[in-house]
């Protein structure tokens, strides 16, 4: 199966960590970045999926955010078709240690987990594991 | 001299009420009402009553059952019953149970009226004033709670970020790549510093005293635009300056400076990029006492529905550039504290106006 990786955070330093780390873990692995959320949720929106059952999308997404925060970004993601969502994995990738919005976010069906900046080599590791 | 003290008396026996209007009428402002209707209608039509003063025996409810019923819509006046010694009785149990502050015994004599209204008043002040101080301390609450939460992300984030690029440093053999790297470091670090200084000016101004000086608009903004000049070369941008003073103005000028400077710094921030003509426009006109500055750009915009926002606190309406959400929400404190207001006017891709009215001190 394979796997491709959007990155949806608004800092450019984070970002390009994280398309450091993921390309270090696989040259196979598609990065694409977004420093602005509503672009990353058009384009989610608007892709088109003939029949590729064999690809999961990974979202990292952070949580806040201008315009968009992660939580709204959540809501936003649950009402679209099942048909798209089921393409995609939502891993939220944050400086947060809050546990009351740690524990909303894994009560979103959507959210798989909840990983602390910054990523690392083994963080990600753990999320390609856990598919 | 200040107001009178508003006192509500009821009392269903006429006389009553008119002796005790006839000695006290003087020094205070007396409402008397036989029934509990009326009672309830002078608390209605004056919220300002501070002292409830009411006989036990009243027909068909007692002085103790009305101030039951109406701390829970009045809360505020202080309740005093009048009792003869008879009701001794329901008197301690209305004591016990909070509903009064005190009672004075009947027939009564001036003397023990007045010192009760003296007290009574003394205890509605502190609570009044407890209650200001409630709000205060519940607003000041609020911020804490959004300062911690914006703690994990505008400082620990760039913190994290900065944790992240030195972890895979030490992968990159690539010069460009970690040259890249650095500077991307430094943007945060410089996003984190903008913070902090922000933060100084968010508690100067909530802590600040004003120091009021003669304002030269004109030395104002040369003293201004070296910090924008740069920018303003380096992104072609068309920066003007028109001062109008021919009279004396009177404001603190830190606070004068601190909301000019946040607008310009927007106004320079928030270019479109992708424009030929890219300009920002102050123009500063000082008449009849007040200073009105309009600060113009060719920007971005702002959507209308983010408008009513764009005040608020770590409020950011736009991921194109780097805000720390403090901005405005500094410029708006200031401008409370000089008494001024700011009106805002914007089109998407054409840009925003903001205008500042300012009354001289």
């Amino acid at each position: 199966m394979a796997l491709s990786f959007i990155v949806i955070d608004e800092s450019e330093l984070d970002c390009f960590i994280a398309r450091k780390i993921i390309q270090n873990a696989s040259k196979g692995f598609d990065v694409e970045v977004f420093q602005n959320p509503l672009l990353a949720f058009d384009r989610i929106k608007t892709e088109n999926y003939p029949g590729k059952f064999d690809v999961i999308h990974i979202i990292l997404l952070d949580l806040q955010m201008p315009l968009m925060n992660g939580f709204e970004f959540v809501e936003a993601f649950e009402k679209l078709e099942v048909d798209i969502q089921q393409h995609y994995h939502i891993h939220i990738l944050s400086s947060t240690r809050n546990k009351n919005d740690i524990n909303r976010l894994l009560d979103y069906a959507s959210v798989f987990s909840v990983i602390e900046k910054p990523l690392t080599a083994e963080k990600l590791q753990l999320v390609i594991k856990n598919l | 001299m200040s107001e009178k003290i508003k006192i509500l008396y009821v009392d269903d026996e006429p006389e009553n009420l008119t002796g005790f209007k006839a000695s006290l009428r003087l020094n205070y402002q007396i409402f008397v009402a036989s029934t509990i209707p009326d009672a309830l209608q002078h608390l209605r039509n004056h919220a300002d009553i501070r002292i409830i003063f009411c006989d036990q025996r009243m027909p068909g409810k007692t002085g103790v059952d009305f101030f039951e019923e109406v701390r829970i819509s009045y809360p505020l006046p202080v309740r005093i019953l009048i009792t003869g010694y008879t009701d001794i009785e329901a008197t301690i149990e209305a004591i016990n149970k909070g509903n009064i502050f005190r009672y004075i015994k009947k027939p009564w004599v001036e003397v023990d009226v007045i010192s009760a209204i003296d007290e009574a008043n003394k205890f509605y002040l502190a609570n009044s004033m407890l209650q200001v101080k409630n709000e205060e301390l519940q607003k000041a609450y609020n911020e804490l709670n959004k300062f911690a939460y914006s703690v994990s992300h505008d400082i620990r984030g760039p913190l994290t970020g900065l944790l992240g690029a030195i972890n895979i440093a030490r992968e990159i053999d690539n010069i460009d790549e970690i040259k890249e790297m650095l500077f991307l470091m430094e943007k945060s670090l410089n996003k984190l510093d903008a913070y902090i200084l922000n933060m100084h000016d968010y508690y100067s101004l909530q802590r600040g005293e004003l120091r009021i000086s003669d304002i030269n608009f004109a030395e104002l903004m040369d003293e201004l635009k070296p910090l924008y000049s740069v920018h303003a070369k380096v992104n072609n941008i068309n920066f003007s300056i028109e001062v109008l003073q021919e009279e004396e103005f009177r404001c603190d000028k830190s606070s004068l400076k601190l909301i000019l400077s946040n607008l310009l710094s927007n106004a320079f921030k928030y270019q479109d990029k992708a424009k030929e003509h890219k300009s920002v426009e102050i123009i500063v006109e000082v008449k009849s006492a007040q200073a009105t500055i309009y600060i113009r750009d060719t920007g971005v915009g702002i959507l209308g529905s983010h408008i009513g926002e764009i005040f608020n606190l770590f409020y950011r309406a736009n991921s194109q550039e780097v805000g720390s959400g403090f901005g405005l929400y500094n410029v708006k404190n200031a401008l409370l504290k000089l008494n001024g207001h700011i009106e805002v006017n914007s089109v998407m891709h054409q840009g925003s106006t903001f205008k500042v009215i300012i009354p001289s001190i």
